[in-house]
């Protein structure tokens, strides 16, 4: 039986590169072409996969927090979000395979760890796509209403706890369901509709902020800070959610053209555009209206706010059309981005093989993107949008942080492990990184951390029960007996 | 048993008679070579007004026969040839009511003008009668030719992990003692677009199929297993990026024949083609023989 220093090896075994998914797939079938992103390409992956998880609905519950020093808040998450994707894109160098943060782990941080990144993806994934979905349901309301002058009944479109209580969001569900359906048949988003929809983000983006400075009055700005610095890292951990997506300039891993180079630019070129956009919007907004009034705007925000300034919805529908047009697809690729790291779960033996099992009829996997979409629907009609955007910020945070120590950690292990990019100013950045996660991170609410402090707890008990025991790598080194037969 | 060949002169007709020739020869059954014409009105009237396009009629039926025999004659193989002219509403319910009529084992098919050579490219009438015809369904690959002589090199089946398609298997063991050829195996695989922005990296959908494959693999073992086929027949697995890509990945040979099992969604005795095989025969680069699940 397991000694304690079996157990410890237990916990930190590590996946060997060779055997991380789909590099023999690769190899077979010229899809994957050597190199071929460019700076360009890869920054509109990085504000395709940003824009649009936040920046549509988190003032309302950002502003009250920190008044018109939002902004601020906008500019301190954004640089800690930035300092993570580029230990990030060490990480995902270091590592020759193309995967999320739970791959990474995996391979150089040992099985827990890994186990822990994971719990923190499902919230960064599968709670931010509950999140989204709520905050869709809202600019549907508000295109709907001034489209077709249907209202859709407070029932069915908040959750049972939101500050306007409802029944059910049912637009969330059904947007949920319908991402759902897209994911069985096996759709996907190509390259050029994701530049497309940058576009469309940015374009509604700009027209927000073009019509809102006309309204702009600086009187709004009076009272800067109310709340001090406390509201602004509160503001910046609320924030911090609709920096998400970042990292996907990360995950085209090896794909990348000349990485030393193209990484940062492309990185820091995606963030300076998000961060740009972000702060134009919320200054725009902040200066049309008393930060007091945007406590209890509904989710359809910015849209409420262009409708105040210019006394015709025309605006406001233009940009809840586009909105809801983004949304789905941000929607549709967040969805599916968790039920593909549950797949390598599954394949890892860290959950119940399940998750791995490929329909054969439709070549997708259908029973784990059933399970992902019923929770999430589950989420999205029932709570309320605050609480899941801090949860997905916490879970994300917390990501990060680990990633920016697993640069730290491999650098003095494997000091000579070929990576495609190595972090400029090392070791200032990853810290860096480390202590800008850390320092939003402090100043969530309590019972996030509770939340949050359990869903972990809950992950590395069932990892100790089952995965543990069921991991695919600890059955090819023969230290647990194969417990299922069924390998392929 | 007959092999019914739904023949139109030009039009790719010659494929569908190679192919019919092939199957007949090889199966020791009968053909007709059955014409569809153009119906006349059957609404009495004084001045025999139809008259005329009746004629026209008849004279397609008779062309198409002539030319059909003129180019039947130079086979080496001796198969019991009929020929008739019918009518119908369409072409497809014409065809189905002669197979009906003539009770056909096979309703064998040519390829749309339309495509590109050596293509399957299904027209209207390959359309409907993919989702309705009463017994297996074999179209040719535009400007097919075979020497029936010869006989078929080999039946490939394709397979999908499912009960329908496991009966279809045992189908193809049964079809390929008929034809006296060796049966292969295949489980075709497409992988998925990548998804962008790419959030969980580039290569998710490798991982997919690389699941499928080993799920497909498992399932063909579980033939064997299962007594379907014999631990003799070899197995394959093909992907690809696309379809095209996934039939191109394994070997074909001249004279091999591809058999498909139509849905099981369909009503019960019917050819009633699948998505996913009907983007199969489209890439098939030898003609397709679509079984009844």
């Amino acid at each position: 039986m397991s000694a304690p220093a079996g157990l410890r090896a237990e916990l930190l075994r590590r996946k060997p590169v060779r055997s991380t998914g789909g590099q023999h797939a690769a190899g077979e079938h010229g899809e994957h072409l050597p190199r071929s992103i460019g700076t360009f390409q890869l920054t509109m992956f990085g504000v395709g996969a940003t824009v649009g998880t936040g920046i549509f609905f988190v003032l309302s519950s950002a502003v009250p927090e920190a008044g018109p020093a939002v902004i601020v808040a906008f500019v301190v998450a954004g640089i800690a979000a930035g300092l993570a994707a580029i230990c990030y894109a060490e990480m995902a160098s270091a590592v020759p395979v193309s995967g999320s943060t739970y791959s990474y782990a995996y391979a150089t941080l040992g099985e827990i760890v890994a186990m822990g990144v994971a719990a923190c993806l499902l919230l960064e994934y599968g709670v931010s796509t509950a999140a989204v979905a709520v905050g869709w349901s809202g600019y549907l309301n508000e295109a709907l209403r001034n489209l077709t002058g249907v209202e859709l009944p407070q029932a069915i479109l908040a959750a049972p706890w939101d500050a306007e209580p409802g029944v059910v969001n049912l637009p969330a569900v059904v947007l949920v369901g319908l991402c759902m359906l897209l994911l069985i048949r096996g759709a996907s988003e190509s390259a050029r509709v994701n530049a497309i929809m940058v576009v469309i983000k940015l374009s509604v983006l700009a027209m927000f902020i073009v019509v809102a400075f006309t309204a702009f009055d600086a009187n709004n700005f009076a009272d800067f800070a109310p709340f001090g610095v406390g509201g602004v890292s509160v503001a910046a951990g609320t924030i911090f959610f609709s920096f998400i997506g970042l990292d996907a300039v990360s995950t085209a891993g090896d794909e990348v053209k000349d990485p030393q180079k193209t990484m940062p630019r492309a990185l820091l070129a995606a963030l300076f555009i998000v961060i740009t956009f972000y702060v134009l919007v919320a200054a725009a907004a902040v200066g049309t209206q008393p930060w007091q009034e945007f406590e209890g705007q509904s989710e359809a925000g910015l849209a409420q706010i262009l409708e105040k300034v210019t006394g015709t919805p025309i605006w406001a529908t233009i940009l809840a059309v586009g909105a809801v047009i983004s949304i789905f697809s941000v929607t549709l690729v967040t969805l599916y981005g968790q039920t593909r790291i549950l797949f390598a779960m599954g394949r890892d033996g860290m959950l119940p093989r399940m998750f791995a099992r490929v329909s054969p009829r439709t070549q997708t996997p259908v029973q784990n993107t059933v399970i992902v979409a019923v929770i999430v629907a589950i989420l999205a009609a029932i709570v309320p949008l605050d609480y899941l955007i801090d949860v997905v910020s916490i879970g994300t945070l917390t990501a990060f942080i680990v990633v920016s120590l697993g640069v730290i950690i491999l650098r003095r292990r494997e000091p000579d492990l070929p990576r495609g990019f190595k972090v400029p100013g090392y070791p200032v950045t990853p810290v860096l990184s480390i202590l800008a996660c850390a320092y939003i991170l402090a100043s969530l609410h309590w019972y996030t951390w509770l939340v949050f402090a359990g869903w972990i707890a809950v992950f590395l008990v069932f990892y100790m029960l089952y995965g543990r025991k069921h991991s695919v790598l600890g059955q090819e080194r023969g230290e647990e007996p194969v417990v299922d037969g069924e390998r392929t | 048993m007959t092999v019914v060949v739904g023949y139109i002169p030009h039009r790719g007709g010659r494929g569908a008679l190679d192919l019919a020739l092939q199957l007949a020869h090889a199966r020791g059954e009968a053909m007709a070579v059955v014409t569809v014409v153009p119906r006349q009105w059957t609404t009495p009237s004084l001045a025999k007004i139809d008259a005329e396009y009746g004629e026209y009629a008849r004279q397609v039926g008779e062309q198409a026969e002539a030319q059909a025999r003129d180019y039947l004659r130079d086979t080496s193989v001796e198969v019991a040839t009929t020929y008739r002219s019918v009518t119908g509403r369409s072409v497809s319910s014409a065809l189905v009511d002669a197979v009906h009529e003539l009770e056909a084992s096979t309703l064998v098919i040519g390829s749309s003008a339309d495509g590109a050579e050596g293509r399957i490219v299904t027209g209207s009438t390959a359309d409907k009668l993919l989702h309705s015809a009463p017994v297996p369904l074999a179209i040719a690959p535009r400007g097919y030719r075979s020497v029936a002589a010869a006989g078929f090199s080999r039946l490939t089946c394709a397979f999908s992990d499912s009960p329908s398609s496991a009966r279809v298997v045992a189908h193809a063991v049964a079809l390929a003692k008929q034809l006296g050829t060796a049966l292969r195996v295949a489980s075709f695989g497409v992988r998925n677009a990548t998804m962008y922005p790419p959030e969980v990296g580039l290569t998710a959908e490798d991982s997919v199929l690389d699941s499928w494959s080993g799920q497909a693999a498992q399932a063909q073992r579980r033939l064997v297993v299962e007594g379907i086929i014999g631990d003799d027949v070899p197995c394959v697995i093909a992907t690809g990026s696309g379809w095209d890509e996934s039939v191109t990945s394994i070997d074909w040979q001249a004279g091999e024949l591809l058999a498909v099992g139509s849905s099981a969604a369909g009503p019960l005795a019917r050819v009633f083609l699948g998505s996913r095989a009907g983007k199969l025969i489209r890439a098939s680069p030898v003609p397709v023989l679509v079984l009844v699940a």
